[in-house]
């Protein structure tokens, strides 16, 4: 089992009045190779639970297990690690930093790595080749359409060639034939044996996903395996 | 991460926003250059100063007496010098005679312009040796010359120069008040920046005054001690003689200083002033520091999303301190290089204005002192934001708009 979370709640304001259950009592488990797609209306916890496990965020309280290894008991840097070298993030809104340029923006997690110049210099171009920006590198994120930052974003989350590939809402910004591109690549990781965790409102976009999870209010209310429409 | 990809992150950063690094800049470029151009302006005047008293020579007593009868006070002085044995190097009279025409040929110094007339005085063999001259061509005056009235001279540097150009002024008559003087030698240079004419002598033998000043008095002597310790006991002792010999000041007047302690009060008021202006220049330094924190903490706060980007892609807490210390640090860094050409422009400027073309560069250790302080202080003032920015959970910062 890749991911175990057991009993995870995430709490603001716990003891308030104002209390807010994020995450009220998950628990799941995701094996090698799934793609999963995590959906839900907005404030269903579904962010909440992509950022608890991206390391993004801690957890108030629950059990998380990565590949076997419990995360709660991780310091910041082992997270940093993980985030690092395990899982690569493509987020709603790019996230690119606009002060570099596409490959620079592709190589800083090999930075961060301690890569060496030249190698960082070929898989990132590696990368971009791959969603097909090969000819862009040398651009600003400014300079670049949105559909075109999303797949630099993509080349950056598989640059490190991550077991697990987390997209947060990744089409949200997008026009919806862009969108289909971008879970297409999704789908294309996923059968080259990446790990994908898709987090959606949208159920037609949960339908690229082989197994769905649907939350509520903080909870677990569905999940099943489904066909799935292949792009 | 790698140090060197801090420091690339951190010039990519300064870059990409020229303006904002440049007046960041500005209150340590401005704050370096002025404590740098005050204490090297205070430090060089102070060291002209104690450079000009030097070359009049150190551990000198001087004394100034005369007995109202217009005898000389100087055959007494003498004798009671020789008595009080070695603490004493030497004794002369330096007395100017103001009214002495020179001439050589067409040369008058009369007709000369005012900074180049040279000025005559009265000595003793023991001239050179009481005020720091040393023989340069053919001989100095002796104990002979004085004994046997002769007319011979000794000049200056700039005074051979002045009258004699590049001929050779050894064996040739001066005329001085109608009397033919000898140059027997020449003086080295001592000043060569000109700026105390301390080098356009003429030194006679004090004897001759009896020949062409009759009526002017003789006042003024030096009297070289051994050491500097033995400065304050001399001028009791010599004080106290005089105070004998003119009968407690009734018969005649006189009193000993020593210019040691022009020196030391010197260097006293000058290491005051360059505490009080060195401190005001410190505080423009410091409040240029804050400047920097200000504007490090408003980048932190406008780059919290790229922090979070950062983070959420891998990067440790202490790579992102790192980056945004380095990038502080650099500022500051950049600013004091900046700084620093700046003092030394102003140094020099200041140097030709104000103490007359006196070469004046500040010192290495200034300068060390002035980059490292810059470096430090952006190193500090740094500190702050970036473990604030670090601190952030990867989530909070990739919220923040």
């Amino acid at each position: 089992m890749l991911i175990r979370l057991r009993n995870i709640y995430k709490i603001y304001g716990e003891g308030l009045e104002s209390e807010v259950r994020a995450l009220n009592g998950v628990s799941i488990g995701i094996d090698y190779g799934e793609f999963v797609a995590i959906a839900g209306a907005s404030g269903s916890g579904k962010s909440t639970m992509m950022n608890v496990l991206g390391c993004l965020d801690v957890p108030t309280y629950g059990e998380y297990y990565l590949a076997g290894e419990d995360v709660s008991e991780m310091n910041d840097k082992q997270l940093s690690h993980i985030r690092n070298k395990q899982i690569g993030f493509i987020f709603q809104g790019y996230n690119l930093i606009p002060a570099l340029t596409a490959q620079e923006n592709v190589e800083l997690p090999l930075v961060y790595q301690g890569v060496g110049a030249a190698a960082r210099r070929q898989m990132a171009l590696e990368a971009l080749e791959r969603v097909g920006l090969a000819d862009r590198a040398k651009h600003h994120p400014s300079e670049m359409s949105g559909g075109q930052q999303q797949r630099v974003a993509i080349a950056r989350a598989i640059a490190t060639r991550p077991p697990i590939i987390m997209a947060d809402e990744p089409t949200g910004a997008l026009d919806s034939k862009t969108g289909l591109e971008v879970l297409a690549f999704l789908q294309q990781f996923n059968r080259e044996g990446s790990t994908i965790l898709l987090i959606t409102h949208d159920n037609g976009i949960a339908a690229t996903a082989r197994r769905i999870v649907r939350l509520s209010d903080g909870k677990i209310v569905e999940d099943h395996e489904q066909e799935v429409d292949w792009l | 991460m790698k140090l060197n990809q801090a420091f690339k992150m951190a010039a990519k950063s300064i870059l990409a926003k020229k303006g904002r690094s440049f007046l960041t800049m500005l209150g340590i470029i401005i704050g370096i250059a002025s404590v740098m151009t005050i204490v090297s302006v205070v430090s060089g005047s102070n060291r002209k100063m104690v450079e000009y008293y030097e070359s009049m020579g150190t551990n000198r007593v001087e004394v100034s007496g005369y007995f109202y009868s217009g005898a000389s006070m100087f055959d007494q002085l003498y004798d009671y010098c020789q008595s009080l044995g070695s603490v004493v190097v030497g004794i002369t009279p330096n007395a100017q005679f103001y009214d002495g025409t020179v001439r050589y040929g067409a040369k008058n110094s009369e007709t000369m312009e005012w900074e180049q007339r040279p000025q005559v005085y009265y000595g003793s063999d023991q001239y050179s040796l009481c005020n720091n001259f040393q023989i340069a061509r053919g001989r100095d005056i002796s104990r002979f010359d004085i004994e046997e009235y002769n007319l011979i001279c000794v000049m200056g540097a700039r005074a051979a120069k002045v009258f004699f150009d590049y001929a050779d002024p050894l064996g040739q008559d001066i005329s001085i008040n109608g009397l033919p003087f000898k140059v027997v030698g020449v003086y080295a240079e001592k000043d060569p920046d000109r700026s105390y004419s301390l080098d356009n002598v003429i030194v006679l033998p004090y004897s001759v005054s009896r020949f062409i000043s009759q009526g002017s008095q003789m006042n003024e002597y030096v009297i070289k001690v051994r050491d500097a310790k033995s400065i304050n006991e001399v001028i009791t002792r010599v004080g106290d003689y005089i105070n004998t010999i003119t009968q407690n000041q009734t018969i005649g007047s006189g009193n000993v200083y020593s210019n040691n302690q022009w020196i030391d009060s010197e260097n006293d008021s000058m290491k005051m002033m360059s505490l009080v202006l060195g401190g005001i220049a410190g505080i423009s330094l410091l409040v240029g520091g804050i400047g920097i924190m200000n504007i490090m903490l408003v980048t932190v706060t406008e780059r919290t999303r790229e922090i979070g980007i950062r983070r959420a892609i891998g990067a440790e807490r202490s790579s992102i301190v790192a980056q945004f210390l380095v990038e502080a640090a650099m500022i500051c860094g950049i600013g004091g290089l900046i700084g620093i050409g700046m003092g030394y422009l102003f140094t020099n400027m200041a140097g030709k204005l104000l103490l007359e073309g006196y070469s004046l560069l500040p010192s290495v250790p200034i300068t060390a002192g002035a980059f490292g302080f810059s470096v430090i202080l952006g190193i500090v003032f740094g500190l702050y934001p970036a473990i604030k920015a670090s601190g952030l959970q990867p989530v909070v910062a990739l919220r923040a708009e």
